[in-house]
Protein backbone atom coordinates (compact mmCIF):
# COMPACT_ATOMS: atom_id res chain seq x y z
CA UNK A 1 0.00 0.00 0.00
CA UNK A 2 1.26 3.60 -0.70
CA UNK A 3 -0.34 6.78 0.15
CA UNK A 4 -0.53 10.08 -1.69
CA UNK A 5 -1.61 13.27 -0.90
CA UNK A 6 -3.49 15.07 -3.94
CA UNK A 7 -5.69 18.52 -3.41
CA UNK A 8 -8.70 16.24 -3.01
CA UNK A 9 -7.68 14.49 -0.28
CA UNK A 10 -5.35 11.07 0.94
CA UNK A 11 -4.88 8.60 -2.19
CA UNK A 12 -4.43 5.04 -0.88
CA UNK A 13 -3.02 3.12 -3.92
CA UNK A 14 -1.88 -0.70 -4.24
CA UNK A 15 -4.47 -1.91 -1.87
CA UNK A 16 -4.65 -5.62 -1.95
CA UNK A 17 -8.12 -7.42 -2.37
CA UNK A 18 -8.23 -9.00 0.82
CA UNK A 19 -7.52 -4.88 2.10
CA UNK A 20 -10.10 -3.74 0.12
CA UNK A 21 -12.76 -6.17 1.69
CA UNK A 22 -11.33 -5.14 5.35
CA UNK A 23 -11.75 -1.38 4.64
CA UNK A 24 -15.44 -2.05 3.19
CA UNK A 25 -16.26 -3.65 5.82
CA UNK A 26 -15.61 -0.63 8.44
CA UNK A 27 -19.45 1.03 7.75
CA UNK A 28 -20.57 -2.36 9.04
CA UNK A 29 -19.03 -2.19 12.27
CA UNK A 30 -19.88 1.26 12.92
CA UNK A 31 -23.54 0.35 12.47
CA UNK A 32 -23.05 -3.19 14.37
CA UNK A 33 -26.15 -4.39 16.23
CA UNK A 34 -23.53 -6.82 17.96
CA UNK A 35 -24.31 -6.41 21.88
CA UNK A 36 -19.82 -6.47 22.02
CA UNK A 37 -19.21 -3.51 19.87
CA UNK A 38 -22.39 -1.74 21.25
CA UNK A 39 -20.84 -1.75 24.59
CA UNK A 40 -17.77 -0.98 22.98
CA UNK A 41 -18.92 2.12 21.09
CA UNK A 42 -21.50 3.14 23.35
CA UNK A 43 -19.97 2.78 27.00
CA UNK A 44 -21.56 2.62 29.98
CA UNK A 45 -21.24 6.41 30.83
CA UNK A 46 -22.76 7.20 34.46
CA UNK A 47 -22.14 5.32 37.65
CA UNK A 48 -25.85 5.97 38.87
CA UNK A 49 -28.31 4.18 36.91
CA UNK A 50 -31.16 6.69 37.16
CA UNK A 51 -28.53 9.00 35.41
CA UNK A 52 -26.94 6.27 33.25
CA UNK A 53 -30.97 5.72 31.95
CA UNK A 54 -31.31 9.79 31.17
CA UNK A 55 -28.03 9.34 29.01
CA UNK A 56 -29.15 5.91 26.97
CA UNK A 57 -32.48 7.80 26.41
CA UNK A 58 -31.08 11.59 25.32
CA UNK A 59 -27.21 11.07 24.56
CA UNK A 60 -26.77 7.50 22.84
CA UNK A 61 -29.44 8.10 20.54
CA UNK A 62 -27.51 11.17 19.29
CA UNK A 63 -24.41 9.29 18.86
CA UNK A 64 -25.90 6.71 16.95
CA UNK A 65 -27.52 8.90 14.27
CA UNK A 66 -23.97 10.25 14.25
CA UNK A 67 -22.22 7.27 13.74
CA UNK A 68 -24.77 6.03 11.06
CA UNK A 69 -24.32 9.67 8.90
CA UNK A 70 -20.41 8.68 9.74
CA UNK A 71 -21.03 5.39 8.03
CA UNK A 72 -22.71 6.50 5.22
CA UNK A 73 -20.04 9.50 4.25
CA UNK A 74 -17.28 6.75 4.69
CA UNK A 75 -19.09 4.45 2.59
CA UNK A 76 -19.26 6.80 -0.62
CA UNK A 77 -15.48 6.62 -0.59
CA UNK A 78 -15.64 3.56 -0.50
CA UNK A 79 -18.06 3.02 -3.25
CA UNK A 80 -15.70 5.02 -5.25
CA UNK A 81 -12.58 2.79 -4.96
CA UNK A 82 -11.91 1.67 -7.94
CA UNK A 83 -9.04 -1.04 -9.78
CA UNK A 84 -5.77 0.65 -10.77
CA UNK A 85 -4.66 0.58 -14.36
CA UNK A 86 -3.67 -2.54 -15.28
CA UNK A 87 -4.00 -4.75 -12.28
CA UNK A 88 -5.64 -6.15 -9.10
CA UNK A 89 -5.06 -4.00 -6.91
CA UNK A 90 -7.35 -1.33 -5.25
CA UNK A 91 -7.23 2.71 -5.26
CA UNK A 92 -9.00 4.55 -2.84
CA UNK A 93 -9.36 8.67 -2.46
CA UNK A 94 -10.15 9.89 0.83
CA UNK A 95 -11.19 13.19 0.40
CA UNK A 96 -10.31 15.99 2.91
CA UNK A 97 -14.25 16.74 3.81
CA UNK A 98 -14.87 13.14 4.78
CA UNK A 99 -10.80 12.81 6.56
CA UNK A 100 -12.85 13.17 10.39
CA UNK A 101 -15.34 10.82 9.29
CA UNK A 102 -12.43 8.29 8.40
CA UNK A 103 -10.53 9.16 11.69
CA UNK A 104 -13.69 8.45 13.82
CA UNK A 105 -14.85 5.63 11.97
CA UNK A 106 -11.41 3.88 11.49
CA UNK A 107 -11.32 4.31 15.51
CA UNK A 108 -14.52 2.74 16.02
CA UNK A 109 -13.78 0.04 13.73
CA UNK A 110 -10.20 -1.14 15.49
CA UNK A 111 -12.18 -1.02 18.59
CA UNK A 112 -14.98 -2.68 17.42
CA UNK A 113 -12.38 -5.77 15.89
CA UNK A 114 -10.67 -5.99 19.17
CA UNK A 115 -13.80 -6.47 21.13
CA UNK A 116 -15.48 -9.31 18.59
CA UNK A 117 -12.23 -11.14 18.52
CA UNK A 118 -11.50 -11.58 22.15
CA UNK A 119 -8.21 -9.61 21.89
CA UNK A 120 -6.07 -8.54 25.12
CA UNK A 121 -4.34 -5.76 25.01
CA UNK A 122 -1.44 -7.60 25.12
CA UNK A 123 -2.24 -8.44 21.23
CA UNK A 124 -1.68 -4.72 20.67
CA UNK A 125 2.00 -4.04 21.34
CA UNK A 126 3.95 -4.35 18.58
CA UNK A 127 6.08 -7.74 18.40
CA UNK A 128 3.63 -9.31 20.60
CA UNK A 129 4.27 -13.02 21.52
CA UNK A 130 0.38 -13.40 22.81
CA UNK A 131 -0.68 -16.31 21.28
CA UNK A 132 -3.46 -15.42 19.06
CA UNK A 133 -6.01 -17.79 17.09
CA UNK A 134 -5.78 -17.36 13.18
CA UNK A 135 -9.01 -15.27 13.20
CA UNK A 136 -7.20 -13.13 16.07
CA UNK A 137 -4.03 -12.71 13.86
CA UNK A 138 -6.11 -11.36 10.92
CA UNK A 139 -8.14 -9.05 13.30
CA UNK A 140 -5.32 -7.68 15.02
CA UNK A 141 -3.48 -7.11 11.33
CA UNK A 142 -6.70 -5.58 10.12
CA UNK A 143 -6.22 -3.16 13.47
CA UNK A 144 -2.86 -2.73 12.34
CA UNK A 145 -3.77 -1.49 8.91
CA UNK A 146 -6.10 0.71 10.15
CA UNK A 147 -3.86 2.47 12.34
CA UNK A 148 -1.35 2.82 9.38
CA UNK A 149 -4.31 5.21 7.79
CA UNK A 150 -4.95 6.86 10.79
CA UNK A 151 -1.42 7.79 11.40
CA UNK A 152 -1.27 8.74 7.77
CA UNK A 153 -4.70 11.02 8.38
CA UNK A 154 -3.46 12.51 11.26
CA UNK A 155 -0.58 14.30 9.79
CA UNK A 156 1.86 12.02 11.60
CA UNK A 157 4.34 12.30 9.01
CA UNK A 158 3.02 15.20 6.51
CA UNK A 159 3.00 15.28 3.92
CA UNK A 160 2.96 17.20 0.32
CA UNK A 161 0.13 17.34 -2.17
CA UNK A 162 1.14 16.10 -5.70
CA UNK A 163 -1.34 18.11 -7.25
CA UNK A 164 -4.45 17.28 -8.78
CA UNK A 165 -5.69 13.53 -8.58
CA UNK A 166 -5.90 13.82 -12.61
CA UNK A 167 -2.37 14.18 -12.93
CA UNK A 168 -1.51 11.00 -11.57
CA UNK A 169 -1.55 8.05 -14.05
CA UNK A 170 -2.88 5.26 -11.82
CA UNK B 1 -55.62 22.11 42.97
CA UNK B 2 -52.53 22.85 45.53
CA UNK B 3 -49.82 19.03 45.79
CA UNK B 4 -48.17 19.20 48.97
CA UNK B 5 -44.93 17.63 48.34
CA UNK B 6 -44.27 13.98 50.26
CA UNK B 7 -40.91 13.79 52.15
CA UNK B 8 -39.10 11.46 49.80
CA UNK B 9 -39.75 14.00 46.60
CA UNK B 10 -38.60 16.76 48.81
CA UNK B 11 -35.34 14.79 49.74
CA UNK B 12 -34.91 13.89 46.26
CA UNK B 13 -35.38 17.29 44.63
CA UNK B 14 -33.02 18.52 47.17
CA UNK B 15 -30.78 15.53 46.33
CA UNK B 16 -30.70 16.57 42.19
CA UNK B 17 -30.71 20.06 42.58
CA UNK B 18 -27.33 19.56 44.92
CA UNK B 19 -26.05 17.22 42.46
CA UNK B 20 -26.55 19.90 39.44
CA UNK B 21 -24.88 22.19 41.72
CA UNK B 22 -21.67 19.92 42.00
CA UNK B 23 -19.25 19.87 39.63
CA UNK B 24 -18.60 17.01 37.42
CA UNK B 25 -15.83 15.58 36.07
CA UNK B 26 -15.50 14.13 32.69
CA UNK B 27 -12.74 11.32 32.68
CA UNK B 28 -11.22 9.55 30.02
CA UNK B 29 -9.81 6.16 29.99
CA UNK B 30 -6.83 4.18 28.30
CA UNK B 31 -7.67 1.30 25.73
CA UNK B 32 -5.12 -0.55 24.23
CA UNK B 33 -6.20 0.36 20.77
CA UNK B 34 -6.60 4.33 20.04
CA UNK B 35 -3.47 5.35 18.97
CA UNK B 36 -2.09 8.12 21.10
CA UNK B 37 -2.02 11.20 18.65
CA UNK B 38 -5.43 10.35 17.97
CA UNK B 39 -6.24 11.07 21.81
CA UNK B 40 -4.65 14.32 21.47
CA UNK B 41 -5.85 15.39 18.61
CA UNK B 42 -9.59 15.12 19.55
CA UNK B 43 -8.98 16.79 23.16
CA UNK B 44 -7.52 19.50 21.34
CA UNK B 45 -10.76 19.53 18.84
CA UNK B 46 -13.23 19.66 21.74
CA UNK B 47 -12.12 21.27 24.71
CA UNK B 48 -10.10 23.55 22.26
CA UNK B 49 -6.81 22.55 24.56
CA UNK B 50 -2.86 23.77 23.48
CA UNK B 51 -1.35 20.27 22.21
CA UNK B 52 1.11 20.69 24.89
CA UNK B 53 -1.69 20.54 27.67
CA UNK B 54 -3.63 17.89 25.16
CA UNK B 55 -0.66 16.06 25.26
CA UNK B 56 0.05 16.15 28.90
CA UNK B 57 -3.05 14.64 29.66
CA UNK B 58 -2.92 12.22 27.23
CA UNK B 59 0.20 10.55 28.70
CA UNK B 60 -2.11 10.76 31.59
CA UNK B 61 -4.10 8.47 30.42
CA UNK B 62 -1.36 6.30 28.74
CA UNK B 63 0.24 6.18 31.89
CA UNK B 64 -2.55 5.94 35.06
CA UNK B 65 -5.63 4.31 32.91
CA UNK B 66 -7.58 7.77 33.45
CA UNK B 67 -7.73 11.35 33.61
CA UNK B 68 -10.18 14.01 34.61
CA UNK B 69 -10.23 15.96 31.26
CA UNK B 70 -12.52 19.01 32.19
CA UNK B 71 -14.29 20.07 35.51
CA UNK B 72 -17.36 22.50 35.88
CA UNK B 73 -21.44 22.19 35.35
CA UNK B 74 -23.13 18.94 34.48
CA UNK B 75 -24.98 19.84 31.31
CA UNK B 76 -21.54 20.54 30.01
CA UNK B 77 -19.88 17.87 31.25
CA UNK B 78 -22.58 15.66 29.35
CA UNK B 79 -22.16 17.65 26.06
CA UNK B 80 -18.08 16.89 26.78
CA UNK B 81 -18.51 13.65 27.36
CA UNK B 82 -21.19 13.06 24.29
CA UNK B 83 -18.32 14.50 22.06
CA UNK B 84 -15.33 12.64 23.19
CA UNK B 85 -17.96 9.36 22.58
CA UNK B 86 -18.91 10.37 19.51
CA UNK B 87 -14.80 10.18 18.64
CA UNK B 88 -14.73 6.75 20.22
CA UNK B 89 -12.73 7.94 23.16
CA UNK B 90 -13.70 5.98 26.42
CA UNK B 91 -15.60 8.38 28.51
CA UNK B 92 -17.25 8.50 31.74
CA UNK B 93 -18.75 11.17 33.93
CA UNK B 94 -18.62 11.47 37.78
CA UNK B 95 -19.95 14.03 40.12
CA UNK B 96 -16.86 15.47 42.12
CA UNK B 97 -16.82 14.33 45.95
CA UNK B 98 -18.03 16.61 48.13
Amino acid sequence: MWVARVDEGWLFGDLSPRTAEILKGVPMLLESEDPRVRACLLPETLHDAGHEADWRAHAVPELERLFASRSTLVGRDLAAMRPMKGGGKMLLLITNQHASAWLAALNASRLALYCLNGLVAAHMEMDSEEPATPQQQQAIDSIHLMAEMQSVLLGDAPMESCGPMADLDV
Amino acid sequence: MVRVKTAVETETQTRSETQLARPWNVIVHDDPVTLMTYVTKVLMQVFGYAESKARTLMMEVHKTGRSIVWTGGREQAEIYAQKLQAHHLLTTLEIVDA
